[in-house]
């Protein structure tokens, strides 16, 4: 039955998406030492210590603090800012808009990217553009996040000074500012993200282009051209859509760096001054969000095979 | 057939290999020499300042230039390159180790305690790599900020889940053996069947799943250290080193593009070896898999 298979995992989702929340609550709250003493400093006054005391209700059992917080989740109050007492939610609201649009613009490039270079491999597979395609893949793979974003600065504003060294938007930003503050993050990111869709895409349809109803097809006379467009391209859809969405959960991971590189004000960057300042409430809302993200684009890509592909809803 | 010299061996086995995985192992010996000799070969001291114009770019003397402190960027690198290895290695076997015991033993036990442990690492498995190594250096506090020790737990935090859902699954697979009930009905206990039983036939497994790891411990731990919440300088640990010289990189490009070029050679190496050994020995191995 599919309806209790989309149930499953949507319910399995929500048990790991718990789990998660007492992970986050343990780590940032209930690890042995004093949490007045982590955020403040050890030699911060008694008097400071007892009023953040106060104020995250620490003098609460630890429970009752962490079903408070996951109540305030779920209704959308995600608590206040320690350094600057405003609600969470205004913070990140904003933060996360700003990394929604660098992701999109990401994905833009991606698509395309990913899709033909995979595209060629597969064709041409087991020839020499495939290894050497094979092997810029792989080099690609290899450069951390943080180095390719820093590449791409040598490259675009210093030996071709086109671009802007720093990618930092508000709302008083026109749309070309915005393109070109997006760009060089949007590229970068894009390109880590197809190193590994295109070494998982081309798998997948080299699979499909020996499969047995291609040989068919090109046996029966049709151009390689439109066994490929019409034949080979439907079925590499499901694939594509499931190495999607698995990236998309990547990209919050990648956004962090990324940001912190470009100074681009999202929400990578948000969460990492959340850790630098020690900032209690932040840091749990920004972790937590990322996590639910990243579990929702799983979710999405596990759903999205189940559906369309029919082979998979026998399975329990 | 006439019985092989050992030397004759090696040198088939060298014949059958790629061209990466030739050129992989040499990149790798030559990281592996640099690591320990190193400090030796540096001309100048790592935290020697006044050792050159500062921001001067690169030069026969200062093959990465020279940093705003004026100190020899090249020097600190070769200082930095065994703190990179051995973290990256440590992490990566202390991850490993640990998540192959959880996964075995869960596998082993089965039921409610299976699905416990199954549910609380689908959940860290969950955490983007970054997001979970942020929380795990917030939660170890500032005094822990900047030591290697942390590190390597942070590696292990980030390695063990994963390392822990594949050990299950091969671990699952083994547990239908007879030798597996043969056991237990001998009456062996549960960490004397997982060391005895189960280990030996998951090895094979985990030493591809070591490799594959420890290609990539070095960009985590240069990510960290670059964010500033790993190794903390004046350490010249090579994210950090990267981080430091980031403001200069519009007078000096080399001061970023070299110690960009080490840790990605260095990557790439363990990857290409990684992957010409696993198609030696005939195992399918992803690279960099998340």
């Amino acid at each position: 039955m599919i309806a209790r298979l989309i149930l499953g995992r949507c319910v399995s989702a929500l048990v790991t998406l718990i789990a998660i929340s007492i992970i986050v609550f343990a780590m940032v709250q209930m690890l042995p030492g004093d949490v007045a003493s982590m955020v403040l400093g050890r030699f911060a006054s008694e008097t400071a210590k007892e009023a953040l005391r106060q104020q995250l209700h620490l003098y609460q059992p630890a429970a009752w603090r962490y079903l408070g917080w996951l109540a305030g989740l779920l209704t959308g109050n995600l608590g206040d800012d320690l350094s600057s007492q405003q609600p969470i939610a205004v913070i990140i609201a904003p933060a996360l808009g700003n990394t929604l649009v660098l992701s999109g613009a990401a994905l833009a490039i991606y698509l395309p990217l990913t899709l033909s270079v995979a595209g060629v491999q597969a064709f041409y597979r087991y020839g020499g553009i495939d290894h050497g395609l094979s092997t810029v893949t792989m080099i690609g793979a290899s450069i951390p996040e943080f180095l390719m974003s820093i590449l791409f600065l040598v490259m675009f504003v210093v030996v071709m000074p086109v671009l802007p060294a720093v990618s930092f938007v508000d709302e008083h930003t026109s749309f070309i500012g915005w393109l070109s503050a997006l760009a060089l993050p949007a590229v970068v990111l894009a390109i880590v993200m197809s190193v590994y869709g295109i070494r998982m895409l081309r798998g997948n349809l080299i699979e499909i282009l020996q499969s047995d109803f291609i040989q068919v097809a090109l046996l029966r006379g049709l151009s390689p051209g439109r066994v490929l467009i019409r034949h080979a391209l439907p079925n590499a859809l499901i694939p594509t859509l499931n190495v999607t969405a698995l990236n998309l959960g990547y990209l919050i991971g990648g956004v962090v760096v990324v940001e912190k590189v470009f100074a681009f004000p999202g929400f990578g960057s948000l969460m990492v001054d959340a850790v630098s300042f020690r900032d209690v409430p932040l840091v749990e809302a920004t972790v937590m969000i990322a996590a639910a993200i990243y579990v929702a684009s799983n979710l999405v890509a596990d759903l999205m095979a189940i559906v369309l592909n029919p082979k998979l809803r026998r399975t329990s | 057939m006439a019985r092989r010299t050992r030397t004759a061996r090696l040198a088939l086995l060298w014949h059958r290999t790629g061209w990466s995985l030739r050129i992989g192992a040499l990149i790798l010996l030559v990281h592996l020499l640099v690591a320990v000799f190193g400090p030796w070969l540096a001309s100048y001291d790592p935290n020697e300042m006044g050792s050159g114009i500062p921001l001067s770019g690169a030069s026969w003397a200062h093959p990465f230039g020279v940093d705003q402190l004026s100190r020899d960027i090249f020097s600190r690198v070769l200082n930095g390159s065994h703190i990179v290895i051995i973290l990256s290695l440590s992490g990566t076997f202390v991850g490993l180790t640990v998540g192959a015991a959880i996964g075995l033993f869960s596998a082993y036990m089965g039921g409610w305690v299976d699905e416990l442990i199954q549910r609380t690492v689908e959940a860290f498995v969950s955490i983007p790599f970054i997001v979970l190594g942020l929380l795990a250096v917030y939660a170890a506090g500032p005094e822990s900020a900047g030591k290697p020790a942390l590190m390597v737990l942070v590696i292990a935090l980030l390695y063990a889940p994963r390392v822990a859902r594949m050990a299950r699954s091969a671990g699952l697979d083994i547990i239908t053996h007879d030798y597996v009930l043969a056991a237990r009905l001998r009456g062996e206990r549960v960490w004397s069947v997982i060391w005895f039983e189960l280990a030996p036939n998951v090895i094979s497994t985990l030493i591809v799943e070591f490799a594959v790891r420890t290609a990539y411990a070095p960009a985590l731990v240069a990510t960290f250290g670059f964010l500033g919440f790993g190794i903390q300088p004046p350490t010249p640990e090579w994210g950090s080193i990267i981080s430091e010289n980031r403001g200069i990189f519009l007078l000096s490009p080399v001061a970023v593009l070299g110690p960009g070029a080490c840790l990605a050679s260095l990557i790439v190496a363990v990857n290409m070896v990684t992957e010409g050994v696993s198609r030696l020995i005939g195992q399918r191995v992803e690279i960099a898999s998340r």
